[in-house]
């Protein structure tokens, strides 16, 4: 199931008032996270895994570990949002190690090509364009994209969750769209 | 190479887009390209939203059933991982702790071991050198050997101090003897003679030579000789003294008192000289007896022959009365007279060891409080000394493990 095009439109203003709201540490504020960043740590969790049935797995983990840590949250070290996808970050890249190491299924990516019926003929073909283009990416500036148009992570956020600076992450996002770009052209 | 400028500028495109804003045209494509890619995120199934949203109601409470594998094997993953990084702190932590209370403790009786070993050896080079003074005075020339019926008596103060864990002050000398040991005379005629080492501070040899003067003069002695040598910071002085062998006693009863020294060592030593007496006396007296006789067989000589050889005798006895005289006079000189060797070192005085009593009272009750507390500091800075770097060894350690997670986390990334 695909999303509409103003969904990060909807995220942005859902971050704005979960920050404003109470922070992780308390249960009330976690629920708050959960609620405006379930299907964006989803997405972006899919987009690193490719695989329906281990994004879910890692998901789950994902706002469970944040469950547990709850009060370790230090605002002073980030928005609650880049302190979530900094956990679900290392609960997928867990997931692809402990694929590696036992040497199971690198699935092939899933067919999630499916237009609805109300989309346009060109819109779903671009769309699938946009799709191959990123699925032929790197893994690292595959992540920037999800973390930047999934998570609707700022770039100051994406920089803390990858650990790098905030110029390097966006000079890797520019490289990544720029990749992109040709791609599609191509 | 791109510009910066041009990277700001598409990254400001980007975030425009998301939040909305329109764009220039010349940027349509990177806006569009950007709506797509916000548009491609995957959704949840809405089972699973279901299914993670009752698991978020319950607060991730373990599923009765015992949950799923993924779970378990998340939480014993992390206890491993846990009980992997502190299993080895805390087993150094537990063997710094031990560490640390055994050196404490035998450090402690280590360190109370020399005050003792300092103060008994320091008794036992005394009552060697006092031993030795007493030896050396009877078999020294001019000193004949003790008889078996007055032995010669070592007393050092300092070595029974030093058996007691404390060093006898100056004044008021509790350890000191009060009296000088006399033997009995009941006619006998004894040569008495004693040794005395002093102390006391560089800054008080003269006022302490100063008292060993007016002593001896209270007691109507006589200095033979003296030698004080007072350079700083060291000084040191030697008396020969000769007192009537009635005031012996008291002599050293006020020489072991004196205000500012200290009694290192004393020895006492007797000698029972009635039988040089007697025979001094004897040999006097036939002397004595045959001068009588020559000169009764001088007034009935009635030869010139005869009164010169009586008269040759008569002088030769004379010579030998006279000998007599003189070595029954020292001998009775010796027993009228005592001799006292005094000498008196200036050294710093050791520290008195405090010492208790029985008893309990309030200030021994504050020092003892005072002793422990400055003990649990000492332990507590040794185990801060000893946790410290076993401290910063741990954090270093769980920073390079974190680093090294992160690292391997990483790498997947790279090899996909």
């Amino acid at each position: 199931m695909n999303r509409p095009l103003i969904r990060s439109q909807v995220v942005i203003d859902s971050q704005t008032v979960a920050g404003a709201a109470q922070a992780p540490s308390s249960w009330e504020g976690l629920e708050e996270l959960y609620r405006s960043s379930r299907d964006d740590v989803y997405a972006y969790v899919f987009t690193l895994l490719r695989e329906r049935a281990a994004a879910e797995d890692v998901t789950a983990q994902a706002f469970e570990r944040a469950y547990r840590r709850r009060r370790t949250f230090d605002r002073r070290r980030g928005e609650e949002r880049a302190w979530l996808f900094g956990i679900a970050r290392n609960a997928a890249l867990d997931e692809l190690r402990r694929r590696r190491r036992h040497a199971s299924l690198l699935t092939e990516p899933e067919d999630v090509d499916r237009a609805t019926a109300d989309e346009g003929l060109e819109v779903a073909l671009r769309r699938t364009t946009v799709r191959e283009a990123l699925s032929r990416l790197p893994a690292r500036e595959r992540e920037v994209v999800a973390l930047k148009f999934h998570a609707g992570l700022s770039n100051g956020e994406l920089a803390r969750v990858l650990g790098i600076g905030e110029s390097a992450a966006g000079t890797m996002l520019y490289r990544a769209m720029e990749k992109l770009r040709k791609a599609c052209h191509d | 190479m791109t510009e910066p400028s041009e990277i700001t500028s598409a990254l400001a495109v980007i975030d425009a887009t998301l939040a909305g804003e329109a764009v220039e045209p010349e940027y349509a494509e990177l806006a569009e390209l950007s709506l797509i890619l916000a548009a491609t995120g995957e959704a949840p199934s809405p089972e699973f939203a279901a299914e993670l949203d009752r698991r978020v109601e319950r607060r991730f409470a373990p599923v009765p059933a015992g949950g799923t594998g993924q779970d378990q094997r998340d939480s014993r993953g992390r206890r491993s991982r846990w009980a992997w990084l502190f299993a080895p702190g805390a087993a150094a932590v537990g063997v710094a702790a031990i560490i640390a209370l055994v050196v404490v403790f035998s450090g402690g009786s280590a360190r109370n071991q020399p005050l003792v070993n300092d103060i008994s050896s320091g008794a036992a080079s005394r009552a060697p050198s006092a031993a030795q003074s007493s030896t050396s005075a009877a078999s020294s020339p001019g000193s004949p050997s003790s008889t078996a019926s007055t032995p010669s008596r070592s007393i050092t103060p300092a070595a029974r101090a030093g058996r007691l864990g404390l060093f006898s002050g100056g004044a008021g000398d509790a350890s000191a003897p009060n009296t000088a040991p006399s033997p009995a005379t009941s006619g006998r005629q004894i040569v008495q003679s004693a040794q005395l080492s002093l102390s006391t501070p560089p800054a008080r040899i003269d006022d302490v030579a100063q008292q060993v003067f007016d002593v001896v003069a209270a007691q109507n002695g006589v200095v033979e000789n003296s030698n004080v040598t007072s350079t700083a910071p060291y000084g040191n002085a030697q008396f020969s003294l000769s007192v009537p062998s009635a005031n012996l006693s008291r002599t050293l009863n006020s020489l072991s008192q004196l205000h500012g020294a200290h009694v290192v060592s004393r020895s006492d030593a007797t000698q029972d000289i009635t039988g040089q007496v007697g025979g001094a006396g004897r040999r006097l007296a036939e002397d004595r007896a045959l001068r009588t006789s020559l000169l009764r067989q001088l007034a009935a000589a009635t030869t010139t022959t005869a009164v010169n050889s009586l008269k040759a005798q008569i002088r030769d006895v004379d010579a030998s009365i006279n000998r007599d005289l003189s070595a029954l006079r020292t001998l009775q000189r010796k027993v009228a007279y005592s001799q006292i060797s005094v000498t008196i070192n200036s050294v710093a005085l050791p520290v008195h060891p405090v010492t208790h009593g029985g008893g309990f009272t309030l200030s021994r009750a504050l020092h003892d409080a005072g002793r422990v507390l400055v003990v649990a500091a000492g332990v507590g800075l040794i185990v801060l000394a000893a946790l410290v770097p076993l401290g910063l060894v741990v954090a270093l350690g769980l920073w390079l493990a974190a680093a090294l997670r992160r690292r391997r986390r990483e790498q997947v990334l790279d090899l996909l």
